[in-house]
This record gives structure tokens, sequence and C-alpha cells, in this order.
């Protein structure tokens, strides 16, 4: 009696609210596929930066430990900076825009983009580089056409989590309007826990990732073809 | 979940946003609607062994009946009559700039603000969150039918209208999106996120127009926590906060007289029953404490909720029971019987004020 009475009430405040709803995905593709290439763009673009930025700060770590600990440790502390006062410091310069989030990803990623080029770089032999400058290469030679591709598979390694990560970060980029499928997530909280939305936007998210580290592990392979050779 | 759970503790404080509360709600369902329907058991036990003991207890029977709960569909809310919510009415905030280059812009969310009512907020509230409509869709209905755009003062230029990220602003930009238009401004709508960083967006001119909370938007530009400058007045609020705004470099609109506040609801039965219409005259039909109050956890700690009515109406309670924060397990408990009261907000459509 009680329960069936109580059921009653609740059945009548619950509108349908299913987990996926084919309906919402196709009334509002453009919306989410504006979402998805905002959340695509953010995410490339905070992976090239951050490595873009990560190996000159490798390379300085590299040079002496005087130099490693600072640069690591603020890559580290950087991380540390919670998004909305990250934001807040960001915003006034560059508005409620994706450059915003971006600036705030690019970041974030260093404390795994430089922690991982160091490592790539330092596992470079030291009898492989002797050999290398025996045989004549200059700094830069030996630089870009041995350590460099000595380093791929640690680099690669670093990207492919940097952008892992930076594919479930990005989507703090609510909290200036700019969260890729962050905002199909957060929106579906926010407006009475709308499933559908917030389904959309966390698998939107997984295969994204799932997605990116795939493609990542692809180039992995085709870059570094002696490690195959080396294996069969 | 972490989200869910931190605003929804910041709305029983009074604050926005709104709306999460659903989110809460429907996780916890399983887990409190067994424990409600326990409590409920154990109650109905109770009363049922006391009564038989009948005899000797009969005065604190007779009185301890006075406002214990009274099952009805229809929720009706208690007037706030003591002024324990701030006036969070919804009001446009402005870039003083673009207000001053375009004369027509605050004259046109005026408008919006004169002709929304509390009823039309929460029915806008609920084909949004409830009926699923989308808000631009909900939005562009209520200004065909609600204002006169043929009336307004001409503009022109580009506005931008910051949305947040929750139903209730996003609708109320949408629909000053849609008057603007109409009063020959290009306005877009840009999702947007916290006040921390929106407000500064408006003050920096990035965003022209941003709906928002008058008393909870007041103190964020008063900024000391302590000191408290808002107040359940709105006419005070807004004094409070003009000068706050010039400084800042920021104009108001009108408020609204729809503000989105912590209320308490009973069902038409009980207070047509006692007679009641306000939290005063509850306090004087109840002085037994024989209420049962019911809503979210935090509920008896916080000012403007079990604390508030406890200290600035006097009310005393029987006990309290957790649900949610004015979602549909605190409002199934009132409408069962199960509280007399609970903690509802002003703009849900479901309910009424009482009169």
């Amino acid at each position: 009696m009680l329960s069936a009475a109580s059921g009653e009430l609740l059945a009548v405040d619950a509108a349908p609210n299913p987990w996926f709803d084919p309906s919402y995905v196709t009334s509002n593709w453009d919306t989410i596929m504006g979402y998805l290439g905002e959340h695509v763009r953010l995410t490339v673009g905070a992976v090239v930066l951050g490595a873009l930025l990560a190996l000159p700060l490798a390379v300085l770590a590299r040079r002496s430990r005087w130099l490693a600990g600072p640069v690591l440790g603020l890559s580290t502390l950087v991380y540390t900076i919670p998004s909305l006062a990250m934001f807040a410091f960001v915003a006034p310069i560059t508005g409620l825009t994706t450059t915003t989030v971006l600036i705030g990803l690019v970041l974030y990623s260093l404390v795994i983009l430089v922690r991982n080029f160091l490592a790539g770089l330092q596992a470079v032999p030291a009898e492989v580089r002797e050999a290398a400058r025996g045989m004549g290469y200059g700094a830069g030679r030996l630089f870009w056409q041995v350590e460099l591709p000595l380093a791929v598979p640690a680099i690669m390694a670093g990207l492919r989590i940097a952008t892992v990560s930076t594919v479930a970060l990005a989507t703090v980029g609510v909290i200036v309007g700019h969260g890729g499928l962050g905002q199909l997530i957060t929106g579906g909280f926010n407006a009475n826990f709308y499933r559908a939305p917030i389904v959309v936007g966390t698998l939107g998210c997984v295969l994204l990732a799932l997605l990116a580290d795939l493609l990542l592990a692809g180039a992995e392979r085709l870059l570094t073809p002696w490690t195959r050779r080396a294996a069969a | 979940m972490v989200v869910a759970g931190s605003t929804r503790q910041t709305r029983v404080a009074g604050m926005r946003p709104r709306d999460t509360e659903g989110g809460v709600m429907r996780a916890r369902t399983r887990y409190i609607v067994p424990l409600a329907l326990a409590a409920l058991v154990t109650t109905a036990c109770g009363e049922s062994g006391s009564s038989g003991t009948g005899g000797g207890a009969d005065t604190t029977q007779a009185s301890g009946d006075a406002c214990a709960p009274v099952p009805g569909d229809q929720l009706v809310v208690l007037a706030d009559d003591e002024g324990l919510q701030n006036a969070d009415n919804l009001i446009p905030a402005v870039n003083a700039a673009a207000a001053e280059a375009n004369p027509a812009l605050v004259p046109a969310l005026d408008a919006v603000s004169q002709a929304l009512s509390l009823e039309e907020l929460g029915a806008l509230n609920v084909a949004v969150d409830v009926e699923r409509q989308s808000p631009e869709d909900a939005a562009a209905a209520w200004v065909e039918e609600n204002i006169d755009t043929a009336a307004l003062e001409k503009g022109s230029g580009t506005i931008v209208i910051g949305g947040g990220n929750f139903s209730e602003p996003t609708i109320l930009a949408n629909i000053y999106a849609d008057v603007l238009e109409a009063a020959g401004f290009t306005a877009t709508v840009q999702p947007t996120g916290n006040r921390e960083l929106y407000l500064p967006a408006v003050q920096r001119g990035e965003i022209q127009v941003h709906p928002d909370y008058l008393a909870t938007v007041t103190e964020f530009l008063e900024g000391d926590d302590a000191n408290q400058v808002a107040s359940s007045d709105v006419d005070e609020t807004v004094a409070a906060l003009t000068p706050l705004a010039e400084e800042a470099g920021l104009v108001f609109g009108e408020p609204s007289e729809a503000a989105n506040q912590n209320a308490f609801a009973v069902t038409q039965e009980f207070a047509d029953e006692l007679g009641v219409s306000t939290l005063s005259e509850l306090a004087d039909a109840c002085g037994d404490g024989s209420l049962v109050l019911g809503g979210p956890g935090e509920c008896p700690t916080r000012p403007f909720c079990q604390l508030g009515l406890e200290e600035t109406y006097g009310l005393s309670f029987a006990g309290f029971q957790e649900f949610d924060a004015g979602g549909p397990l605190t409002k199934a408990a009132i409408q069962q019987g199960e509280v007399s009261l609970g903690l509802v907000f002003t703009t849900d459509g479901s309910v009424q004020q009482a009169d």
C-alpha cells in the first residue's frame, strides 16, 4: 500500500529521462558537433603547443641537474593551480574565450610532457652519443638525428598520456563557457539531471580519448620502425 | 557528483546556481525511498502505540497533534512575512558603457523584468527542466505571449548576452536576446560559467548583458562575507547594489518580481485546516512544537533553513526528516503527510503561493 502510493506520487514528478535518447542526438546534432569540434581543437591545440613548449624545457632541464629541479618543480607547481584560479588569472587578458581554456590546458599538460621528454632524452645511452660525436656529429645534428629519434618512444608515451588527460581536463572549460563536451555534461546536470546530454558528453569524451590514443599509437609505430625490426 | 553536491549546498544557503538538486536527488532516490518508508512505518507504529496507552498523556497528545502533517496533492508556499530569505530577484546586469551607448538597451531588459511573474518563471523552468523543451523555444514562446515588441524603444548594434550554465539564466538570456532582436539589436547568447568569471567579463564589456540574482550579486560585488548588505527587501537591496555597481562599471536594470529563493511549502489541506498563509501565522498556530520539517540534510544547520525558521519565526519542530533540496522527494513527503512542511524553491512551477 505505502510503497505503491509513494511510487505513484514519485512517478508523477519523474518525466521520461532515458540514459540513451537517439532523438536528443538527432535534434541537437549541430550543437553536439559544435562542442565536439571545440573539444578536439582544445585537445590538439593544447598538446601541440604543450609539446612545443616542453621540448626546449626538457632540453634545458637536461643540461644540468641544477636546472632540472626548478623546471620540473615549476611544471608541477603550475599543475596544482585550481582551474578556477587559473582561468581567473588568464580571463582578464584573453576573455571568456577558448584561448583562455587553451592556455590553462597547455600549462597543465607540461607536467606530463616535460617529465616524459626529459626521461626520453636522459635515456639516450652515453656511448651512442660518444659514437656520434666521434663520427663528427655537431650538437645540432646529434640532437635532431640521434638523440631525438632515440627518445621517441618516451616522447610518444608522454604525448599519449597528455592527450588522454587533456581530453578529460578540457571539460573544466565550462567555468568560462568553453568546455567542449563538458558543456553537455554540466548542462545536463544543471537541467534537473537531464541524462541524454550527460551520456552523450561522457561517451564523446571516452571515445575521443580512445581514438586519439589509437592514432598516436599508430604514429609511434610509424616513427619507430627499428623497434619492430628489433622485436621481429 | 562532487559538483552536484556542492551546488546543492550553496543553494540551501540561498545562492545560485539552481537545479542540480535533481541529480543529487535521483542518485539518492534508491537509498532514501526505503529509508523514508521505514521512517514512515516507524512513525505510524509510534503513533498507534502512544494513542493506545492514552490516559495520562492527554495534554501533550492533544497539543502535539495540532500541526501534524496533513496529506494533500496541491502544495502551497507560506509567505516569508518576516523576511528570512534574501531578495534574490532576477535582475539584468549590464555593462555601463554599453548601456550608455545604447539608450534602448536597459529599457528593453526592464520590459522583461516587468512582464515576468514568479508563476511564469516557474512554468518556464518546468517547460525546460521537466518537459525538456529547449531554452530557446521556451523563451521565444514566452516573449511572443508577454512582450509587446512593437512598443519597444529601437536600438542597434551587437549585444552579447551571457547565459550561465543552468536552465534558469539560460532561459532568461534567450528571452533577453529575443526582446533585444525585436528592438533592433543583433543579440547572441553565449554560455558562461561561474560568477567569478562572467561578472568581470560584463565589467570589461566582453559580454554586455548577463541575468543575475539581486541579493547574491550584491553580496558578490560587496565582497565581504562578514558584512551582509543584501536583505529580504528588494528596494533596500537595490539601493545597496546601485553604488557597488557604479564602482564596478556595471548598470543593473529593474529587478523582476520573480525571485529564486528557499521557501517552505505545506499542503493546501494543511493550510486550510489551520487557516495559515504566512510563516508567522504558522508559528502562532503551531506553538506546541508538533511540526515536522523536511528538507536537505544540511537544513538543520543553515540560517536560510531550519535555523532561520527557529530564530526568525520562533518555530519549533518535533523533528526533521532528510530528503532532497526542493526536489520530488521533499515534495512527495509533504504530499503524503510525512512532514508538515518542507523546503522548496520559489521558482519551482509545481508549487503555489498561499493566499
